[in-house]
């Protein structure tokens, strides 16, 4: 029987990924199967029959604008059709900003002698990998703990031993996550709207305190088992300024409820991670014979100086 | 621990030397390692916290007869959050250029430890004017650490102080580095233990 | 029972003491928040012109305010530009559309008052009251115009785009024949000491003189920034004449038509800042052009 829910719940999951990759693929047009960025500044357009190779290599009959700026169109320097007919590349005289939407309008399609009207498309960077170099942004090149020296109070006490530092990673991100979702929803749909926004510190801070009391309550009962390994953590979790800086960062950028909860998500596991990684070498750090005054936490941060430094390396990456 | 038998000046350097909150007590390092990057901004949060330290344990002292024992952490987090608030406020209305420096890191005043743990530790249990001091001490503490951290990497990272040229070049970039600030902070931490440890000794000897 | 109202009464009670003292800073701080805002922008506006204190604004210097509007229903996209217009000479706002091929589409008389069209809300509220939906309005961008002695002296363009770590925030003023006249950073987190070096004048002033032509095809070269160049470039700093009228001069016109000297360790920054600069003024250019043949057109007394 556990067997047959867990494979649901895969299944579940797999089902709302393929959702939101559909909702990034949706086209506007039926003729039209697929367009993306190619390069720095090339489009392809994918139609799902072969195209007039005439009507195709007529640069008069695309034009194409960032979302932004609807006046100023583009400057097509150049189109090639594939041999099949079926795929299209634009080429721009300039690069493209990949980071804005852009829209490209086809008037009078031609496909075999017949016209297919006039089709609007927008252009973008897939939606999911965007929601995805969030978290990986969150996660690894902007880690809270190394790049944004953000927790180290808890960093530096719960990172002793293996065993602590992935209890607390762990029960940090649930909370975090939890806490983020709620202070999203709290600022956008009650403080923004009413002009609340100076409250942000007392209503974030409250619903730390509210969510880690949720979470604790819910897994006494639920788990008592995961509550006796895990329950000691919670109470540290509001000591973690982290746990306040991502709804504060979330009010700044103005995310949506995805983007949010993949930054607090990411948040959640880059803390794990920097936990994981400290805890190993202080782990080794004990066996070493370290001058007395470094013993302990001088010692410590010099190893975390290290960290940082080298996650140094991960910044201004771009995934997608 | 019972009411403090400290005179007012033992409790200001007890802030800035025994119990300093960075370098002795390691809490609330998150700005320590983050924004010390120069004498400016260590002053100003400094300033800041000084500000949050004192008000709320004030506050907490003059209610300390009132606040009922159950709900102590939850009236503790809603005095600093005012405070916090009220400070966030006005940085930004009257120093937004020294607000923009220090960014997310006057909001996170909220969840320094150091701050609670004092309220906890002293101010609930003690008079209006210890309170006063040692919100003093330790605020004056943190300004020091801040400071000490900011005039070594401003000045070995860029060659200046508070903004002012000194040097006239830069002798080590890497100061300035946001990675260097666990650097320091270790350094600083061991100098610390050292000086105790040379103390102790000499009293022994 | 009588615990449980205790609590819940004291909690109480200091909510409303909390709520109080916060509600009372915030009235406080938020007029003079705003206008130290203002002034910050004005004087950067007027340190890109060249004004400081010991050469102050003179009297007759006036700053307009433009801002531009994306006007869409389900079928066509118009633009909308606010601008400022004298009737009489009472001062006030008047929304132009324009299409997108730049042809006149109406102009509609706005019911705001100068000193507050700086406020969005109140900006929003005036545009409401002519565009009626299912007609929508995005706000896109705003331009500050400058006049001296009834001449246009400059515009003064803010503008974002991508840095290295994050969004970069300039203000740029270009002169009536779009040459740049300077650069000003306004916010960016690039980390410090390498891409955090855009807001030196080293850098910044690099920009400054470019002509439009060359602003085209302006490039990063990865090569040392010549000693004599960086005095220049740092000479608005050093409060003795280290070098002289002549000097200036020369090396101006030796470096006017460079590219670019890419900072060291922070390549990527420094092109962004390029490239960010380059399309502001290309997307400027543009309308502007657009923009003043219609005003020109349709006799709009526009007070810029």
């Amino acid at each position: 029987m556990k067997i047959f829910r867990r494979e649901y719940l895969i299944l579940s999951v797999l089902a709302v990924l393929g959702l939101i990759l559909l909702g990034g693929c949706k086209q506007e047009h039926r003729f039209i199967k697929k367009t993306a960025f190619k390069d720095t500044n090339s489009i392809v357009i994918v139609f799902a029959g072969p195209v007039d190779e005439a009507w195709a290599q007529n640069t008069g009959n695309y034009s194409i604008y960032e979302k932004p700026d609807p006046d100023i169109k583009l400057k097509i320097g150049k189109v090639s059709v594939s041999p099949d007919k079926r795929t299209v590349v634009l080429t721009f005289e300039e690069d493209l900003n990949q980071d804005q939407p852009h829209i490209l309008n086809i008037s009078e399609i031609i496909s075999e002698g017949k016209s297919l009207g006039t089709a609007f498309v927008k252009v973008k960077k897939l939606y999911f990998g965007y929601l995805f170099s969030i978290l990986i942004g969150a996660m690894i090149i902007n880690n809270f703990v190394f790049t944004k020296y953000l927790g180290l109070c808890v960093f530096f006490g719960t990172s002793q031993k293996k065993s602590t530092a992935v209890g607390m990673g762990i029960t940090f991100t649930i909370v975090i996550v939890f806490s983020a979702m709620m202070a999203w929803f709290l600022y956008q749909f009650v403080l923004k709207p009413y002009r609340l926004d100076f409250l942000q510190i007392v209503v974030f801070i409250g619903l730390v305190s509210l969510s880690v009391q949720a979470v604790d309550t819910i897994l006494r009962k639920l788990n008592p088992a995961l509550f006796k390994a895990f329950g000691v953590y919670l109470v540290l979790v509001i000591a973690n300024c982290i746990v306040i800086a991502v709804p504060l960062i979330l009010a700044d950028n103005e995310y949506n409820g995805w983007e949010s909860l993949m930054l607090a998500l990411g948040a959640g596991l880059g803390f794990l991670i920097a936990l994981f990684l400290m805890s190993s070498v202080r782990e080794r750090l004990d066996l070493a014979n370290v001058p007395t005054t470094y013993r302990g936490l001088p010692i410590a941060f010099v190893v975390a100086g290290l960290f940082a430094l080298a996650f140094m390396g991960f910044s201004g990456m771009s995934i997608f | 621990m019972p009411a403090t038998t400290k005179t007012n000046s033992q409790l200001v350097v007890n802030g800035i030397l025994n119990e300093n909150p960075i370098f002795r007590l390691a809490l609330s390092m998150c700005p320590a390692v983050g924004i010390s990057t120069t004498v400016m901004n260590g002053l100003l949060l400094g300033i800041a916290v000084l500000f949050v330290q004192v008000f709320s344990s004030c506050t907490i002292s003059v209610i300390r007869n009132f606040i009922h024992p159950k709900i102590r952490i939850p009236t503790y987090t809603l005095t600093i959050a005012t405070w916090v608030t009220v400070i966030d406020l006005v940085l930004a209305a009257y120093m937004p250029a020294a607000y923009k420096e220090m960014g997310i890191f006057v909001k996170l005043i909220v969840a320094f430890a150091i701050i609670t743990m004092r309220l906890e530790m002293f101010a609930c249990k003690n008079s209006v004017p210890a309170s006063f001091w040692d919100g003093v001490g330790m605020g004056l503490g943190f300004m020091f650490a801040m400071m000490t951290l900011g005039f070594v990497r401003e000045l070995l990272g860029m060659g200046t102080l508070f903004g002012y040229d000194i040097l006239g070049f830069k002798p080590l970039l890497f100061f300035v580095l946001p990675a260097a600030g666990f650097f320091c902070v270790g350094i600083m931490m061991a100098i610390y233990n050292y000086v105790e440890l040379a103390y102790n000794r000499k009293k022994k000897g | 029972m009588k615990e449980i109202i205790r609590i819940v009464v004291s909690l109480t009670v200091s909510c409303i003491v909390a709520a109080f003292v916060m509600g009372t800073v915030f009235a406080i701080t938020d007029k003079a928040k705003k206008h130290n805002e203002h002034l910050n922008v004005h004087e950067t506006v007027l340190g890109l012109l060249g004004y400081n204190k010991a050469n102050p604004a003179p009297s007759d210097l006036r700053l307009f305010t433009m801002y531009r509007y994306i006007i869409e229903d389900e079928k066509t996209k118009n633009l909308g530009y606010m601008v400022p217009v004298a009737h009489e000479d009472k001062e006030g706002y008047e929304l132009l559309v324009i299409n997108l091929k730049g042809e006149f589409v109406e102009r509609l008389r706005l019911d705001i008052a100068p000193e507050k069209v700086a406020e969005e809300p109140d900006r929003k509220s005036a545009l409401r009251a002519v565009i009626k939906p299912p007609r929508t309005f995005t706000y896109a961008d705003s331009t500050i115009i400058a006049k001296l002695g009834g001449k246009r002296l400059a515009y003064l363009l803010p503008g974002a785009f991508p840095g290295f770590k994050t969004f970069i925030e300039v203000m740029l003023a270009l002169d009536p024949s779009f040459k740049i006249m300077g650069l000003e950073i306004m916010e960016h987190e690039e980390d410090p000491g390498l891409g955090g070096e855009i807001e030196q004048a080293y850098f910044k002033n690099q920009f400054r003189d470019k002509s439009f032509e060359k602003i085209k095809g302006l490039k990063v070269v990865k090569e040392p920034l010549p000693d004599e160049y960086f005095r220049y470039l740092e000479a608005d700093k050093t409060k003795e004449d280290m070098i002289s009228r002549k000097e200036i001069a020369e090396i101006k016109s030796k470096y006017q038509d460079k590219d670019i000297y890419a900072l060291t360790g922070a390549t990527i920054s420094s092109r962004s800042v390029t490239v960010g600069v380059k399309t502001i003024i290309k997307k400027f250019t543009y309308r502007v052009n657009i923009l003043d043949s219609v005003i020109a057109g349709q006799r709009i007394p526009v007070t810029f």
